[in-house]
């Protein structure tokens, strides 16, 4: 029989473990809606807001907020030039979705080879002390991490949502998401929508790194793992939803966290690739969709 | 004289996956990368029965051939009835998913790699009757799939590529099109894989990682994606360039990011400078006749 408080605390570690893979998702879903871009490049700009972070704590000795700031700035100007030189080009020639896949990846894959000359294949925390205080709360082990991952994930969220919601820009973005064309006969600037969804996604990149850099120690390739994770969530969540997205990050990382009940550790990686499999082929656009249909009918 | 031999073994084993995964990317526009997971099988499969039954090293091939191309039905008959991005996310999924199985099966050895796998020629003669088999398996391939790509089938595929509402419009049956290419694409794949196997001797997981689908879209994407032959000068090109590189005489540590550093550099300048490659994608057959 399964201990209530072992349950528990598998849910409230679950749950504050998918925060940072929240955030990835939510800038991966944000990007494909807005661009109809599967950005892989963004595990280039995640890796680039890690270092940039580590190099400014650890190098420099500057106060976390003054490394997050310099973090921000690096991926965002990653980013600018990112979609400037590089998206802006591609679109402007008409290229196909083949040579804007090649582009997204191997920018990823750039970066992660010039931050490994730089700093090794050692993998290095954020800070040097991974562990944060403790306490108990009616059984279950919660730290100042957790509510600190926990609270950034639904403060940024919501300012998503809200910014989405009631901001012109925001607006903007949405318009330009349903449709480029119609929206620039409307003398709404498309590239500009682009250009901002990018540094909304770099920003929740940035405090996904940061929790997750704070907590696990990093090397120049991890980040491609982590969006993988994020490309699984918003497929499964349904693609062009950011809050599908989201919340199939948090379905899956509990499902990982419980899995470590019925299966080995090391298989619990597998559960990600099956989900997968099993989202493609039984609900190609997202369970979202599904759910709709189904409540429609 | 084994330096030269064990270069020109490793630019057959590559002339053979990118001319292949052309076949897939470039000539079918099947956006996939998950070409070293079909390059693994093979060599898995190959150097298994080797290991276990003492199988015959061809027949090894044959059979790293027909795992690699049976194993890609698993991506394509569930991704291809949606669209190319299903293609792309699966075959991401799989390579990885089947990574992690390798990893974790004792079968394949785990993270430390399958070893002593039995070399079919032991002794000096080695080298040059392995170069020769891997150059020679190479011309072959290259061959192949510039019968399949200048024929009838040839310009079906293109036509599917180029637009798959009217090819289906027309009555073909583009699903069976896409399926036969990516299973034969990644056969080619597997026969790579078993010769390596059986040249080194040792295979291990990491080397199929999501970082060598990049090392082969290099090669693809600056010899030239859709042409015959701009992936055999990709496969030359970017094989001699880390050799030129050695002679730098780095840190290790330096040449592996350094190498991949050259390498993506390149694929992002070709993109932009020339994205039709090295070697632009010939006129198809038809249109040349006409000008006559």
């Amino acid at each position: 029989m399964l201990d209530p408080a072992v349950l528990a605390q598998i849910l409230w570690t679950g749950i504050a473990t998918s925060s940072y893979m929240v955030l990835f998702t939510i800038a991966f879903a944000l990007v494909l809606k807005v661009l109809k871009l599967w950005n892989f490049a963004q595990a280039g700009m995640m890796a680039i807001a890690f270092y940039a972070m580590y190099v400014a704590v650890n190098q420099w000795g500057l106060p976390t907020a003054a490394a997050i700031a310099f973090g921000l700035a690096a991926t965002l100007a990653a980013t600018l030039a990112y979609e400037v030189l590089g998206l802006r080009t591609l679109r402007a020639r008409r290229s196909s979705s083949l040579l804007f896949f090649i582009f997204t990846l191997v920018c990823s894959e750039f970066t992660a080879y010039a931050l490994t000359l730089v700093f090794g294949t050692e993998p290095v925390p954020l800070f040097p002390e991974i562990l944060s205080p403790t306490r108990i709360v009616a059984g279950v082990a919660v730290s100042d991490w957790d509510l600190l991952a926990v609270g950034v994930t639904i403060l940024l969220g919501a300012a998503l949502a809200l910014y989405l919601r009631f901001s012109r820009d925001g607006q903007f973005l949405l318009a330009v998401s349903d449709s480029a064309e119609l929206a620039e006969l409307y003398g709404i600037d498309a590239r500009r929508a682009y250009l901002v969804a990018l540094a909304a996604a770099s920003v929740f990149a940035c405090a996904g790194m940061y929790l997750y850099g704070s907590r696990t120690a990093v090397i120049p390739t991890a980040p491609l793992q982590l969006m993988l994770f994020a490309v699984i969530a918003t497929l499964l969540g349904g693609m062009g939803s950011v809050l599908g997205g989201a919340l199939a990050a948090v379905f899956l990382s509990l499902l990982q966290s419980y899995s470590v009940l019925v299966i080995p550790s090391q298989w619990q990686g597998l559960i990600l690739y099956v989900f997968l499999f099993v989202t493609i082929l039984f609900f190609p656009t997202g369970v979202r969709r599904l759910w709709n249909t189904s409540t429609r009918s | 004289m084994e330096y030269v031999y064990s270069i020109l073994i490793l630019v057959g084993i590559y002339v053979i996956l990118a001319s292949s995964f052309n076949l897939i990317i470039g000539t079918a526009g099947l956006v996939s990368i998950a070409h070293p997971i079909f390059f693994a099988l093979g060599a898995y499969t190959a150097g298994l029965l080797a290991i276990h039954f003492h199988l015959d090293p061809f027949l090894g091939a044959a059979a790293g051939a027909l795992v690699a191309g049976a194993f890609s039905l698993m991506i394509s008959l569930p991704s291809l009835r949606v669209s190319g991005d299903y293609l792309l996310i699966t075959s991401i999924g799989f390579q990885l998913g089947l990574l992690q199985v390798i990893k974790n099966l004792e079968l394949t050895g785990s993270q430390g790699g399958l070893n002593n796998i039995p070399t079919p020629v032991p002794g000096p003669e080695r080298g040059w009757i392995f170069s020769a088999v891997s150059l020679a398996a190479a011309a072959a391939t290259v061959l192949v799939i510039r019968w399949i790509v200048r024929g009838p089938y040839g310009r079906a595929i293109r036509a599917m590529r180029d637009d798959e509402l009217a090819f289906v419009a027309l009555g073909r049956n583009a699903m069976h099109i896409k399926i036969m290419i990516f299973a034969v694409g990644c056969a080619f794949a597997g026969v790579a894989g078993a010769i390596y196997a059986f040249y080194y001797q040792y295979v291990s997981p990491e080397q199929f990682e999501i970082l060598a689908s990049g090392t082969m879209l290099t090669m693809v994407v600056v010899g030239g994606m859709g042409s015959t032959w701009g992936p055999v000068v990709g496969a030359v090109l970017l094989l001699a360039l880390p050799q030129a590189i050695t002679f730098l005489r780095l840190p290790l540590a330096y040449m592996a990011p350094l190498q991949g550093m050259l390498f993506t550099l390149l694929v992002i300048l070709f993109l932009f400078l020339r994205p039709q490659g090295l070697v632009a994608p010939e006129a198809p057959a038809p249109l040349r006749a006409r000008r006559k």
